[in-house]
């Protein structure tokens, strides 16, 4: 499946933010955000696509954490990502059950940010000790967390949830005006391709 | 004197001091999920002759059958994804030759090339031609180590002490280029720290039909050897199914019979420049993967060739390459590149910090190790070991 | 044979000798083990204690020595520490059957070959003693792979062993060197090359070395067998390798390759020689190739060398009948 079919796939899926990178400048190709629950449908997806996961990179924010699975095919080579919003809770469904490799990329995503990942066939710690003090070591202090709009996540974006508006097009204090036309016409392109 | 007749199958019984039937939180938590009741756990590791460094396999066996097997990682983590958020971005460029002691070029040419991905920056030619001389010497480096390490774990002793003098000499040029033998860092964002000088090409141009003689000595001595073949033949067969549930890339990808390359897929630097092949094995074996790997050798040696005619003059550093106190502009950038162990990814995400918000490692070897446990299941003890040092393990790397 | 007093102090001489031997081999063919290992791996082996290292042996035994015995907690203490006296004593009997030269044999007996077989089985019981006591799971996996394999290794070994004594009519090994008196022509190994073949093989299985090292088998039991032996447990075991090392080749030496006889003046000397020369080629043959998987040795013995000692026997017997 090439990136394209994939991005009308994702549409029918229910994703919230469909994105278009530019390759030579991000490394991705097409990325999605995701509402949580349909990261297990969108991977097996993907597997049937025939791709493979990459890695499962998550992060603090402040609005929570955000779980980036990165897949790449090896028929239609161009990184692809899927985006998930975890809230402060740190609850995520596993795809372990679809892809198997999974379940030690989020063994190591709850070892370092403490998300649990339901569902993982055997969620024990991998990289630290089991018996490891304190806090997750990649948390970060409140103040200290940006925010998914300074990020800079999202290239090219289609918003189909009018929630993710605010983070993917933050409206500039001093042109807003400016900000809406600039949003409209990316909602646009993005409709269109 | 305790009693003659014990059964050794069931050691929780025979200590009288309590503390020796406790087993750590992994042998506890592997042992409940027991499929036999009649089955011995082993412990592999993580001090064992072919763990390679530090990892540790937790195996039930039936005989030495092994029915389920669990690798424990951990033993070498270091953190390196926190010290790349807390560090800048020069200050953590060390850090990432020692994530993978055996081919440390290529992880700094991810770390630097997410950064240049991120910021945009340009590197000149000179400097390109440099990186791709630098990581194909060290990733022959890698696979003979790989090679002698994995016929030790056959129980042939002699090999490895061959494959270090290869290595001994592509460190002697490593070094004139790096200055260091082991965690090289001679990238810099934008360019190269170091540049070669006449001994170094006419000493390169003298190894690589060196190199191919003793490929040919591998052939003899190793590859033809007749119980070499039966031990890896039809042992570990991992198909292109599996790889792609467990993500796994590079020579056990391309050991299932798939051409899939990071340096054909996601062109970086000057690698469109070479005509160079992609090995892909007929069988999906442990042989498979083992002449993939030398045939990788040659393949890097053929590259070489044409990178150290094809070697541009000029700078070796940007002119506009960033210092040392230099912040990354805020956005996402993602590089790839092919390690000996396949495919090396680094994400980086700023803010526009001082430091990145996030510095994630993808190493190749973590997602191969993982299909180890179904690889492994219903083999023999010795074959489970054939397929682990088949799979090219440098644990740094998987431990990060 | 009739017991006095010439017979037993012959006998404790005898025995004396050979302790003295076995443990001057074990010295000299570590440190030739090393060497070779140096010589086939390009690197110079131990050169630093003594000239050419050949005190390096000896500095290692002192070390061995002096280190304490470890005795795991959980282990069976008694058989642990039976192992490795189990496994060294058995090799002085077996060297007193061995005719070293024309006159030099420590005990005439008829039944040497017998006396010799029987006592080697000794030898694999006492791994399995030192690996089951250590109740160590490593150790236990090293015993259970000695057993079968000298249970699978022995049967092929007897029958090479008896194609010789259809020819000889004796289990004398006296008689069988004295029949291969004269030039190399008469030598066992051109009459019975296949005989020959079979017992190489069977000798690195027997003497649990490279190819055949399964149960120390180091890159996957780590020690196998003698994992949790420190000090002299494990150097008993150690010396016990190559005791037996030396046994096969001294019997290599007597069976196939004309004992004492030799091109210049027959003596002594020529077995020596030729026991040198056949633990030189086990040395070069273990630095050389990888280990063989446990059920492909299993599979040598029992599909190839043993039909094909089966059909040497009978060639032989078919050949003894004819002629």
């Amino acid at each position: 499946m090439t990136g394209l079919e994939l991005y009308e796939s994702w549409r029918r899926l229910g994703a919230k933010v469909i994105c278009r990178h530019e390759f030579a400048k991000t490394g991705l190709t097409f990325s999605a955000v995701m509402p949580l629950p349909l990261v297990v449908p969108a991977a097996a997806g993907l597997l049937a696509a025939g791709y493979f996961l990459e890695d499962i990179s998550a992060m603090q924010v402040q609005e929570g954490f955000l779980i980036t699975y990165h897949y790449d095919s090896t028929a239609h080579p161009g990184r692809v990502a899927v985006r998930a919003l975890a809230d402060a809770r740190g609850e995520a469904p596993s795809i372990a059950s679809v892809y198997q490799g999974a379940e030690w990329h989020e063994r190591e995503a709850s070892d370092f940010l403490g998300i649990r990942f339901i569902g993982n066939p055997n969620p024990v710690p991998l990289l630290l000790p089991p018996d490891f003090p304190g806090r997750p070591p990649l948390w970060r202090a409140e103040g200290a967390r940006a925010s998914l709009a300074a990020l800079g996540l999202f290239g090219q974006a289609e918003v189909l949830d009018p929630a993710w508006e605010p983070i993917v097009n933050p409206p500039a204090p001093a042109k807003e005006e400016k900000a809406e036309e600039a949003k409209a016409e990316k909602a646009k392109k993005g409709g269109a391709s | 004197m305790t009693s003659l007749f014990v059964n050794p199958f069931h050691f929780s019984t025979i200590s009288e001091n309590p503390a020796d039937m406790l087993g750590d939180f992994y042998s506890n938590n592997f042992e409940k999920k027991r499929v036999d009741p009649d089955s011995m756990i082993l412990n592999l590791g993580p001090q064992h002759p072919s763990t390679h460094g530090v990892l540790r396999v937790l195996a039930e066996l039936h005989g030495e059958y092994v029915l389920r097997a669990e690798p424990v990682l951990g033993y070498v983590h270091r953190m390196h994804d926190y010290m790349g958020q807390v560090k800048t971005a020069a200050q953590f460029l060390p850090n990432t030759g020692r994530v993978d002691y055996l081919h440390p070029v290529a992880w700094n040419w991810a770390y630097v090339g997410a950064m240049e991905r991120l910021a945009g920056l340009e590197v000149p030619e000179r400097a390109e031609y440099l990186r791709v001389i630098c990581c194909e010497f060290n990733r022959i480096a890698s696979h003979v180590m790989w090679w002698g390490a994995f016929v030790l774990d056959l129980g042939g002793v002699t090999p490895i002490l061959y494959a270090f003098e290869e290595r001994e000499k592509i460190n002697d040029l490593l070094q004139i280029v790096t200055g260091s033998r082991l965690t090289l860092n001679s990238m810099r964002f934008g360019g190269m720290g170091g540049d070669v000088d006449d001994r170094f090409l006419r000493l390169a141009r003298e190894f690589i039909p060196w190199m191919r003689e003793r490929l040919k000595m591998y052939d003899q001595l190793v590859t033809g050897n007749v119980i070499f073949r039966r031990r890896l033949s039809g042992v570990g067969p991992m198909d292109e199914d599996l790889c792609r549930r467990y993500g796994a890339t590079g020579p056990v990808l391309r050991g299932a019979g798939v051409a899939y390359d990071t340096r054909r897929a996601e062109p970086y630097s000057v690698y469109s420049h070479f005509d160079f092949d992609i090995p892909v094995a007929e069988t999906n074996d442990c042989l498979g993967r083992y002449l993939v790997r030398l045939r990788e050798i040659e393949e890097s040696l053929k590259i070489l060739e044409q990178a150290l005619a094809q070697l541009p003059g000029g700078p070796i550093k940007h002119p506009k390459a960033p210092k040392a106190t230099w912040k990354a502009p805020a956005g996402e950038a993602y590089f790839a590149v092919e390690g000996a162990r396949g495919k090396i990814g680094v994400q980086v995400v700023s803010e526009g910090g001082k430091s990145p918000y996030r510095v994630k490692l993808r190493s190749p070897g973590f997602s191969n190790l993982s299909l180890f446990a179904e690889a492994a299941e219903g083999t023999l003890l010795a074959d489970a070991l054939a397929i682990l040092g088949s799979l090219d393990l440098v644990i740094p790397e998987i431990d990060r | 044979m009739d017991i006095n007093l010439w017979s037993v102090i012959k006998l404790l001489v005898a025995l004396g000798a050979i302790i003295a031997l076995l443990i001057a081999n074990s010295v000299v063919m570590v440190w030739l083990e090393r060497k070779v290992a140096g010589f086939v791996q390009r690197r110079p082996g131990p050169y630093a204690v003594g000239p050419q290292g050949m005190l390096q042996t000896i500095a290692d035994t002192v070390k061995l020595l002096s280190k304490q015995i470890v005795i795991p907690g959980s282990s069976d203490r008694f058989l642990f520490l039976l192992g490795p006296v189990l496994c060294m004593f058995p090799m002085f009997i077996m060297f007193l059957a061995i005719p070293y030269g024309p006159w030099l044999t420590g005990l005439e007996i008829n039944l040497g070959l017998l006396l010799i077989l029987a006592f080697s089985g000794l030898e694999s019981l006492a791994v399995l003693v030192g690996g089951w006591g250590s109740n160590n799971k490593y150790s236990l996996i090293g015993a259970a792979r000695t057993v079968s394999q000298s249970v699978a290794y022995e049967i092929p070994l007897l029958l090479a062993i008896l194609a010789l004594a259809f020819m000889t009519g004796t289990l004398n090994l006296t008689v069988i060197t004295e029949a291969q008196t004269g030039w190399f022509w008469h030598w066992n190994i051109f009459r019975q090359p296949l005989a020959f073949l079979i017992f190489i093989i069977t000798c690195f299985g027997e003497t649990n070395r490279a190819p055949f090292d399964l149960p120390e088998g180091e890159s996957e039991l780590t020690g196998g067998y003698h994992t949790e032996y420190s000090g002299m447990g494990f150097a008993l075991f150690f010396m016990a390798e190559y005791t037996s090392m030396m046994l096969v080749s001294f019997l290599a030496a007597v069976l196939f390759l004309g004992g004492s006889s030799g091109p210049i003046g027959n003596g002594v000397w020529w077995t020596f020689l030729k026991m040198g020369a056949f633990m030189t080629f086990m040395m070069w043959v273990r630095w050389t190739f990888p280990r063989v998987r446990f059920d492909q040795l299993l599979n040598i013995n029992w599909k190839w060398l043993m039909p094909l000692g089966l059909l040497n026997l009978w060639l032989t017997a078919m050949a003894i009948k004819v002629f």
